[in-house]
């Protein structure tokens, strides 16, 4: 199997510029430059690369989109405000091995002739931003890069992932999501063309062009080919970050690379793509992990985040603590996420705490159902998601919980 | 051409607009809390959801464009069912205390919830709270009330461009602070308050003395702080005005205010207002009746005109008069007394910049709408600051800034400091403009070709501008870049439209005529329409209502027998064929050929420049009548007072800088009699008949005297006011371009510019305070408590040297005076400039002001001799 994203992570000094060199690295940029922007997208259009933030969207079209728009200065951002809960494989990434992610972002902007790149970098990676521009340096000193390519450290907000809320953000202003269309491809960074790729989106292109739309192609599942990052987390013997094909399965990442479910415990629920992905039930675990096949199996990839919760857990507080998570980073744009956020972590609160009372169940279900689907942007949909799943497979956990304190039977 | 349907009616559409709006055009209500016409779309509050066809989530109708064959439904059972839920969660934190808020019954929350029904509270855990702060003199904010539409916050960032308030923390937390804290720091417009929906930013002025509901009438009507004439909406109650508001989509103003407009009605209940008329009586003033106060006015003014002829009589008329007040105010006087001495406050600047612009281009060459301000390509501000003195008109400039028009700022422009401008600043203060204007035009016209659409005007201005100095001279004299006037220069070489903005600072100087030839080339290199800045609501109306020594109503001159012919006709009495003295030359002439003075709104005594000389002018009078709303400075020295009424109390018309005409109207008098009356009863027994009924009456006069007016009624100003050219005549002067080289003089000789003021030396220069508008404003409490008092602004590194401190004491004096005031240290200023405002009636720059009359235009150029400035 080919690791092309954190292969060398073994390597003490992976980080460092020559040992990046040593393993090829900057080969396929060379290459890169050497063929017409144009065809360096029609290659990443190809290989079929999808975007690992979550949506799974198409890269080679977004940048085909952007690089179609006759507006300049063009702008690459990488969106490396890795917030999502359960997710750290960017960081991986950011902190071993950020070559290659400077490499795929020069890249992005010989492909889009863009003016510039940013970084944008979650604000609780100090680590990263060390790592990050002491390797931005020395690609600047080695003469990799012909463009200003800054970081930007964000503040602690969930809702800068969100493109366009990053995109206020880094013109200084709230962040907050913005109207849609126009898209960043056509407005976006001070109204230029912009595109935001994610930092492991950004990684597969080193392998995609010194390798070849082809051998990419043959890596993964034929509609999401590629590695991917699985971060794993929660109730596993080996918890960490796993580069596996696309399409490895649920049961594979968590009984095989993770050792399987922490002092032999049985699996009571496990999140397959982060916080904001709905929860599955253990008999779903044969899903293979792809952004089409998890969709079939009632969830969604997302950044590929694996919670696993294994029984003793109480999924009322796990809900809980979600809510209060979304609850502390809905923006306040819009109604339905500012002001049901946080009704829907008082309602579990009190359940949690052994106050629920009849119809609450009901309650939180009408309340979620105001939320999804009337929201300005994704993030008040996944909290009602969270809500309205748990309750949908765990319904008669939380039947049983009200009037119950469970504190003390919980065992995390 | 797109067709689609809404609620099943088929809605045919040119261009795609928003669903709400293609809804709106059809009568079809959509219900919104966070959009605005005006404001930048958001889409935050989602109570516009609407269900189209084919598209799974229900969609935002505020901001989703219509497309051919979409299929729209407004009120289906899913869309009220969100609509219901939205509401929901906007009252589960917003407090149920309708009873004590002030927006209850204009409230937008409250009428939905009205339309959608209310909700059983199923929300048991505790709401969130905020304390009210009431820190402001005039915003009070209740952000538990807040439903974070940011309609506020849009408003001060995108239209106001003050972005003094923003949304603070995050999530269900968020609310609206001023950056500043509990107190505002930032230009009072109000614009904030008057688009929120709900209760949660409210005026202080009249807090809980009224309910919406009981508010007996609301009058349409124009403001009376400025020459933009803004259209306003004075909701009274108990005789007295409770609220000013304007709406959306009214007026020249489209719905905005400045503070002044929305804060400053409150003089118009001062307790220290004239009431009854005065006479003197052995060197005191008593009450007197109103036939006694007439008789006598009327009796000594004929007396005087017997002994010593008409000439001997003087009027003197202010900005704040309507067109029929002034209208019958000179024909008193021409008619009446035989005298052509009268003048106005346009006489400071208004009247002789205009009249030179008007001699070059033809009458109506600074009729020029606002609102195409922002349309135009380029846009120069010149010396000026329209910000300040005519902000609603700033704003247009600041919205063209937004778009990324270019700006250009020549001279400081405290308004645009912070807006994307250029600016061509001179080092040090003031007083330079005419230079650096020099320096763009004569740049300009080596770069720019012309249109070549009258050949000999631009032969005439080429000459010219050979003599202007280049931009590397301006550089010496001025400390502006070479650089940046070439470039400017270059920015400007493609613009095809633009507008330029100037006003009193160009006009009050002794290089008036190289100022407006420089404004006129510049116009029609950059095809340009041209503002003046007028301070006074009706100073347009001083000029066309012939409110002048030269000039008959119509701006008809008064030496030409013909028009002195027509309106001896309707007058019924001769009129004196030579041109009368100007407004200072009637001063300097009080107790020589000048015995008596009419001053009618008017406050010579503070509102003209060497005070002390003017009030010794003053004393010199035989006789000095004055009609005020107030005891000025000058009423307190006169035989006869009137009380006059306010602006609120009056109706009549005001013209604006714009020239449009538009309507004021009465909202509610106390007591009083309508100005008008005063002088058609002086009128009567100085022998004018009068057969007027009204001021319809009068207007209708004016359309027969006026050949600029003819054919207008009162009937025809309605909505929006009538523009220029009205439905008259111009003068017959002709507009055509060919003739306008002859009418370039002075082009044959090379331009004059004074020397620009030594750096080295402190200046003092009149500031226009942004909340004031004379002494008036000041009977305003808001507006006091808003600005305190009498200010002398200076930069801090000027204060440092002259060891004052902000907040200081000082002691200004001149030559011509001196005055107490405040130092106030603000950073950006120009290092050698002390900027001292006349608005002030216990310190006033006009007492450190002497003046040199500008020999053509007999304007007042301001002088300063002996500046000095103390701690006390």
């Amino acid at each position: 199997m080919i690791k092309y994203l954190l292969g060398n992570i073994d390597n003490p000094n992976a980080a460092e510029i020559e040992e990046y060199e040593k393993a090829g690295g900057y080969r396929a940029l060379t290459k890169a430059l050497s063929m017409e922007p144009e065809d360096v997208i029609g290659e990443v259009r190809k290989s079929g690369l999808r975007g690992r933030g979550g949506a799974g969207f198409p890269t080679g079209m977004k940048w085909m989109f952007a690089a179609n728009d006759p507006k300049f200065p063009k702008y690459v951002i990488c969106n490396a405000d890795e917030g999502e809960p359960g997710t750290f494989k960017d960081r991986h990434i950011l902190e071993k091995n950020p070559h290659v992610l400077i490499e795929g972002m020069a890249i992005a902007v010989h492909a889009l002739k863009a003016e510039r790149g940013y970084i944008y970098l979650r604000g609780e990676y100090p680590e990263a931003e060390k790592s990050l521009q002491k390797a931005i340096n020395d690609a600047y000193r080695k003469g990799y890069l012909g463009f200003p390519l800054h970081i930007h450290r964000g503040a602690g907000a969930y809702i800068c992932g969100e493109e366009t809320a990053l995109i206020e953000s880094l013109e200084g202003k709230r962040g907050q999501p913005r109207l849609k269309p126009p898209f960043p491809v056509n407005a976006g960074f001070f109204g230029g063309p912009t595109v935001i790729n994610n930092v492991e989106t950004l990684a597969n292109l080193p392998f995609i062009m010194a390798s070849g739309a082809d051998s990419y192609l043959k890596i993964g599942s034929p509609e999401c080919p590629g590695n991917k990052l699985f971060p794993v987390s929660g109730h596993v013997e080996r918890p960490g970050v796993f580069e596996l094909p696309m399409g490895t399965t649920l049961r594979e990442i968590i009984y095989e690379h993770a050792g399987g479910i922490k002092n032999g415990r049985a699996l009571k629920a496990v999140i397959p793509g982060g916080i904001s992905a709905p929860v599955l039930p253990p008999d779903k675990i044969d899903c293979p992990m792809d952004f089409v096949s998890v969709q079939k199996y009632g969830s969604m990839l997302g950044s590929g985040a694996v919670m696993v919760f294994a029984e003793g857990t109480c999924l009322v507080k796990v809900a809980w603590r979600a809510l209060k998570f979304f609850e502390h980073e809905s923006c306040g744009k819009c109604t339905p996420c500012r002001e049901g956020t946080g009704w829907l972590r008082s309602i579990l609160e009190r359940i949690e705490n052994g106050q629920g009372r009849e119809g609450d169940i009901e309650l939180m279900e009408d309340v979620a159902g105001n939320i999804a689907g009337n929201t300005f942007c994704p993030l008040g949909d996944g909290a009602a998601s969270v809500a309205l799943n748990f309750i949908r497979h765990f319904r008669s956990e939380f039947e049983d919980h009200i009037g119950t304190d469970c504190r003390k039977m919980a065992v995390l | 051409m797109m067709t689609l349907t809404i609620n099943g009616r088929k809605v045919e559409l040119e261009a795609p607009v928003t669903i709400l709006e293609a809804a709106k055009r059809n009568g079809i209500d959509i219900p919104t809390l966070c959009h605005h016409p005006a404001l930048e779309l958001w889409g935050g509050c989602r109570m516009c959801l609407v269900e189209v066809e084919k598209m799974p989530r229900l969609q935002t109708a505020c901001t989703v464009r219509v497309a051919d064959g979409m299929a729209v439904r407004t009120e289906t059972p899913r869309v009220v069912a969100a609509r219901k839920a939205i509401l929901e969660f906007l009252l589960i934190n917003h407090p149920l205390e309708c009873p004590t808020c002030d927006k209850a019954g204009i409230c937008a929350l409250q009428d939905l919830t009205v339309r959608y029904g209310a909700v059983a509270g199923r929300f048991e855990e505790g709401k969130r709270v905020f304390p009210e702060v009431v820190d402001d003199p005039v915003i009070v904010r209740n952000m538990k009330r807040c439903i974070m539409c940011t309609r506020c916050v849009r408003m001060c960032d995108g239209v106001q461009g003050a972005s003094a308030i923003g949304v603070i923390e995050k999530g269900a937390r968020s609310h609206i602070e001023p950056f500043s804290g509990g107190r505002y720091n930032c230009e009072y417009c109000g614009n904030c308050l008057a688009v929120c929906p709900v209760g949660a930013i409210m005026s202080k002025l009249h807090r809980y003395t009224y309910r919406p509901w009981q508010m007996e009438k609301t009058v349409k009507t124009i403001c009376s702080f400025c020459g933009v004439g803004c259209t306003l909406r004075l909701e009274v109650r108990d005789e007295s005005i409770k609220r000013v508001s304007a709406e959306f989509g009214d007026g020249v103003n489209n719905g905005l205010l400045c503070g002044r407009g929305r804060f400053g009605y409150e003089y118009v209940d001062s307790p220290e207002r004239l009431k009854t008329p005065m006479i003197r009586r052995d060197g005191r003033l008593e009450r007197a009746t109103w036939d006694e106060a007439l008789d006598y006015a009327a009796g000594r003014l004929l007396e005087i005109k017997k002994e010593n002829g008409g000439g001997a009589i003087g009027g003197i008329a202010g900005g704040r008069a309507t067109n029929e007040e002034i209208y019958l105010f000179q024909k008193l006087l021409r008619a009446g007394f035989g005298s052509n001495n009268i003048d106005s406050i346009a006489r400071l600047g208004l009247l002789p910049a205009q009249k030179i612009l008007e001699d070059i281009f033809g009458q109506g060459a600074v009729a020029n709408l606002i609102s195409g301000i922002p349309r135009s390509e380029a846009v120069l501000v010149v010396a000026s600051d329209p910000t300040r003195t005519n902000p609603v008109m700033g704003l247009e400039v600041r919205a063209a800034a937004r778009a990324g028009r270019k700006v250009i700022a020549i001279g400081h422009i405290d308004g645009l400091r912070r807006h994307r401008t250029r600016r061509l600043e001179a080092k040090t203060g003031p007083g330079q403009e005419t230079m650096i204007m020099a320096g763009l035009l004569s740049e300009l016209l080596k770069i720019k070709p012309l249109s070549g659409e009258n050949p000999e005007f631009e032969e005439a201005i080429k000459a010219w501008g050979k003599t202007l100095p280049g931009p590397d001279e301006v550089e010496k004299a001025t400390g502006v870049s070479a650089l940046l006037i070439s470039g400017t220069a270059a920015d400007l070489k493609d613009v095809s439209t633009s507008s330029i903005i100037a006003g009193r600072e160009l006009a009050s100087s002794m290089d008036i005529r190289t100022n407006m030839m420089m404004l006129a080339a510049l116009g029609y290199i950059l095809n340009s329409r041209i503002f003046l800045i007028s301070e006074h609501p009706n100073e347009q109306g001083l000029i066309e209502m012939g409110c002048s020594p030269e000039m008959l109503p119509g701006e008809r001159p008064v030496d030409v027998r013909t028009f002195r012919e027509k309106c001896e006709q309707a007058w019924g009495a001769g009129i004196n064929p030579e041109a009368g003295l100007t407004l200072m030359e009637m001063i300097e002439q009080a107790g020589a050929s000048i015995k008596a003075l009419y001053v009618m709104g008017e406050d010579p005594a503070f509102g003209l420049p060497s005070r002390g000389r003017v009030k010794e002018a003053l004393g010199r009078l035989d006789f000095l009548i004055v009609q005020d709303i107030f005891m000025t400075g000058t009423a307190a020295m006169a035989d006869v007072v009137f009380p006059a009424l306010a602006w609120s109390e009056k109706d009549g018309t005001y013209t604006n800088l714009e020239k449009r005409i538009q309507r004021l109207k009465k909202a509610v008098i106390k007591e009083g009699i309508e100005d008008w009356r005063i002088l058609a009863e002086i009128g009567k027994r100085a022998g004018l008949p009068s057969r007027y009924r009204g001021v319809a009456d009068i207007f209708r006069e004016i359309a027969q005297v006026s050949p600029i007016h003819a054919g207008l009624g009162f009937e025809s100003i309605e909505e929006g006011g009538v523009l220029w050219p009205y439905k008259g005549k111009p003068l017959s002067v002709s507009s055509s371009p060919s003739s306008a080289a002859g009418r370039f003089p002075g082009s044959g000789k090379a331009v004059s510019i004074s020397p620009p003021p030594d750096r080295n030396v402190l200046k003092l220069v009149l500031d226009k305070p942004l909340l004031h508008s004379g002494t008036l404003s000041t009977h305003s409490d808001a507006l006091m408590d808003l600005t305190g008092g009498p200010e002398a602004r200076l930069c801090p590194e000027t204060g440092g040297k002259l060891g004052i401190a902000d907040g200081d004491a000082v002691k200004v004096s001149t030559g011509e005076g001196q005055i107490s005031l405040r130092a106030r240290l603000e950073s950006g200023l120009p290092e050698d400039a002390l900027f001292i405002s006349n608005d002030f009636r216990e310190a006033g720059a006009f007492e450190l002001f002497g003046y040199q009359l500008e020999p053509e235009s007999k304007t007042p150029v301001l002088t300063v001799q002996n500046l000095k400035v103390e701690r006390l």
